[in-house]
């Protein structure tokens, strides 16, 4: 089984350097970060690769070369192939021009059985680019999933938890799904997968790479939306409020509590 | 400070790291509080495949020595070294095997080790032998293909955890120290029980417990190495496990200081952080420099280890002495930079003080390693 999860390195907000003069984003290596979605969806690849011993996960990135230490990070859990498509006329693209390259870069890199995306990422938050590539394949698509399960090698069954409704789906393979973020949390490094990663490079594509690539879907030119204004946001100052005497376990309910609504 | 690890080293040292900052800390806590064994810690450290870091490749493990064993115990230990201790004491009880066990012992065992499916203790100490480790009395009589167990081991790191047991017994009373052999003892082995578990100061998540030999049938295939050289086995393993504790003093020592430097620059008194006054400022200079010296004793020791060479008992004691002297330092110095929020459980550093007691007692109390280091000095010229 051949399963694809794209991956998007986005800008840690934790760590984001905003530029107030230029409306830039500082978006060098350090500041970056695997799409959390993202990690979800992978996280569900690897749980189907522990099942099932034929699985083969390849990992699709778009982005500037930066990228690269972050998609090492990859491997160290567990993928066997990443590709990175970079090219800088892919610069400005919005969802609908990214959606376009990433499945002309999955024509490229053959029969996926099962393409996972994230929900959304986090500086983009379209929630576009998953359906778009799965119409651009043609091939079945579900949103929001918060489990998926592989019935045989040929179906999956999808559930998708919508406030006091769970829905489930069986569904033919090939298909893409979209992951909700914090669905499955990404397991931890191995020591052996993490010495791999130091010498690991992901296959680099660029555009002249893809076959059939019509240019004017693509970058600034070729995207329908615009950003038009970068603001800042100033947050709110959070009030801190102290409760005394609470045991562990009561601290514990509580913190789960709030993560809930977070 | 660099330490010019490698890159494997590097990396060995960031995932202990990971697992120490991001699950250590949120149990280290309650484990001591509760008295709770760290399974799921050690669990994850299998999965990671930190368990097998100084285990040779050909029995599955990474490979690596005594350096990458310490980088693991050090990083476990800035959070808790109970949890480091129930991991490290794994490495005492198998080091015996990887040095002095049989093709097909160390077959038998290193692979689950190092993939952490088994854990491992070290059975030395008794109720009347504890410095004076050639006066133990528990015996090992052979009858046929069996030799049997009979006597109690006090003090043993993951006794009633582990599921294989280095255990040191005597053949030979005439002989004295060349009189004792050391075996391989499985848990449910019959014969063989855990005993009363120790209610300790610090490390309160490793367990402590005694251990009860009577008439235990262990197969001769189970002997290590020759008959009478248990105390040989003995000594040159914890030539190879005193860095072990020196590098859980350099984590216990390192985890105090990081806690102490935030603490001084958020507590205010006088108007100003605690950290803008010298006696402070003077206090964690101190911590820095007596960290950073034990740090780096700590890691030339595991490299001379490490590089084959031959003597290495005195290096290995004094590592030990000066890091777990450091820690207790430290965490004592940590204590007095909290104030009175130093000395109640609800900041960790009341914890690590208690913690870095016991680096200055076992695998050899400070006194008797000084007695090893001056006796080598004393032949060396
Ligand atoms: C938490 C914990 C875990 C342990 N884990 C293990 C384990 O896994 N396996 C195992 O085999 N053992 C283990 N031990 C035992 C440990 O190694 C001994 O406690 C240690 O060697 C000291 O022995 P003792 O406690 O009998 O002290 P004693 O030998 O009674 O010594 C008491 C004091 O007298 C001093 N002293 C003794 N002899 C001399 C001398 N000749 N000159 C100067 N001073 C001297 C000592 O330094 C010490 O301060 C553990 C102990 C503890 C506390």
């Amino acid at each position: 089984m051949k399963i694809l999860v794209c991956i998007k390195q986005v800008v840690d907000p934790e760590k984001v350097e905003y530029n107030a003069q230029t409306k830039t984003i500082k978006r060098n290596a350090q500041h970056l970060m695997n799409n959390p979605a993202d990690l979800s969806a992978l996280e569900f690849a690897l749980r189907i690769k522990d099942v099932y011993k034929d699985v083969h996960i390849t990992t699709l990135s778009m982005g500037p070369a930066e990228c690269e230490s972050k998609i090492k990070e990859l491997i160290e859990v567990g993928c066997d192939s990443c590709v990175l498509l970079s090219d800088k006329r892919l610069a400005g693209s919005d969802a609908y021009s990214t959606a376009y390259a990433l499945a002309k870069a999955i024509e490229k890199l053959g029969n996926f059985d099962l393409i996972l995306c994230g929900e959304s990422s986090l500086d983009g938050e379209t929630s576009i680019v998953p359906p778009q590539i799965a119409e651009y394949l043609n091939i079945p698509h579900i949103a929001f999933a918060s489990n998926i399960k592989v019935l045989d090698l040929q179906r999956i069954e999808v559930e998708r938890k919508s406030k006091n409704l769970l829905f489930k789906f069986e569904v033919k393979l090939p298909a893409l799904i979209s992951v909700k973020k914090d669905r499955a949390f990404l397991r931890l490094p191995k020591l052996s997968l993490m010495i791999k990663a130091l010498s690991y490079t992901p296959q680099i594509l660029s555009l002249d790479d893809l076959e059939n690539f019509d240019f004017d879907k693509v970058g600034t030119e070729g995207s329908k939306t615009l950003v038009d204004e970068f603001v800042e946001q100033k947050l709110e100052e959070v009030k801190c409020e102290i409760y005394e005497g609470l045991e562990a376990a009561q601290i514990d309910c509580i913190a789960d509590l709030v993560m809930r609504f977070l | 400070m660099e330490y010019f690890l490698s890159e494997e080293q590097k990396i060995i040292k960031k995932l202990a790291k990971r697992i120490s900052d991001e699950y250590v800390s949120k149990v280290a806590i309650k484990y001591d509080k509760e008295g709770i064994f760290p399974r799921d810690i050690l669990d994850l450290l299998a999965y990671t495949e930190l368990t097998g870091v100084y285990i040779p490749k050909e029995y599955g493990g990474f490979g690596g020595g005594v350096m990458e064993m310490c980088l693991v115990v050090e990083e476990l230990s800035r959070n808790c070294a109970g949890v480091a201790v129930s991991y490290a004491a794994t490495a005492l009880g198998v080091y015996p095997i990887i040095l002095y066990g049989k093709e097909e012992q160390k077959r038998k065992y290193l692979p689950k080790i190092a993939k952490g499916e088994l854990i491992a203790a070290f059975a030395l100490t008794e109720a009347d032998a504890g410095s004076d480790v050639s006066s133990i009395k528990t015996t090992a009589e052979k009858k046929g293909d069996y030799y049997i167990l009979n006597g109690s081991k006090h003090w043993i790191t993951n006794g009633g955890e582990a599921d294989v047991y280095v255990v040191f017994a005597v053949t030979d009373k005439s002989k004295g120290p060349r009189g004792i052999s050391a075996f391989i003892v499985e848990r449910g082995y019959e014969g063989f029980y855990c005993g009363k578990k120790e209610d300790k100061m610090g490390i309160r998540a490793s367990s402590t417990t005694e251990l009860i030999f009577e008439d235990c049938k262990v197969h001769k295939e189970n002997l290590l190495g020759r008959e009478g050289t248990g105390f040989i086995i003995a000594m040159k393993t914890f030539d190879r496990t005193r860095p072990g504790v020196a590098a859980m003093a350099v984590g216990i020592a390192q985890g105090a200081y990081e806690h102490a430097v935030r603490y001084a620059k958020e507590r205010v008194q006088f108007g100003q952080p605690l950290s803008s006054f010298q006696a402070i400022q003077h206090m964690l200079a101190d911590m820095y420099i007596n960290i950073e010296a034990a740090r780096a004793m700590l890691y030339s020791t595991c490299r001379m280890i490490d590089s084959g060479a031959k003597d290495f008992s005195k290096e290995s004691s004094a590592c030990k002495v000066f890091a777990s002297d450091v820690a207790m330092k430290v965490t004592t110095d940590a204590v007095q930079m909290l104030g009175g929020n130093g000395y109640v459980k609800d900041y960790p550093v009341e914890k690590m003080m208690r913690d870095a007691k016991v680096t200055q007692i076992f695998e050899g109390a400070n006194q008797i390693q000084r007695n090893i280091i001056a006796s080598e000095i004393i032949k060396e010229y």
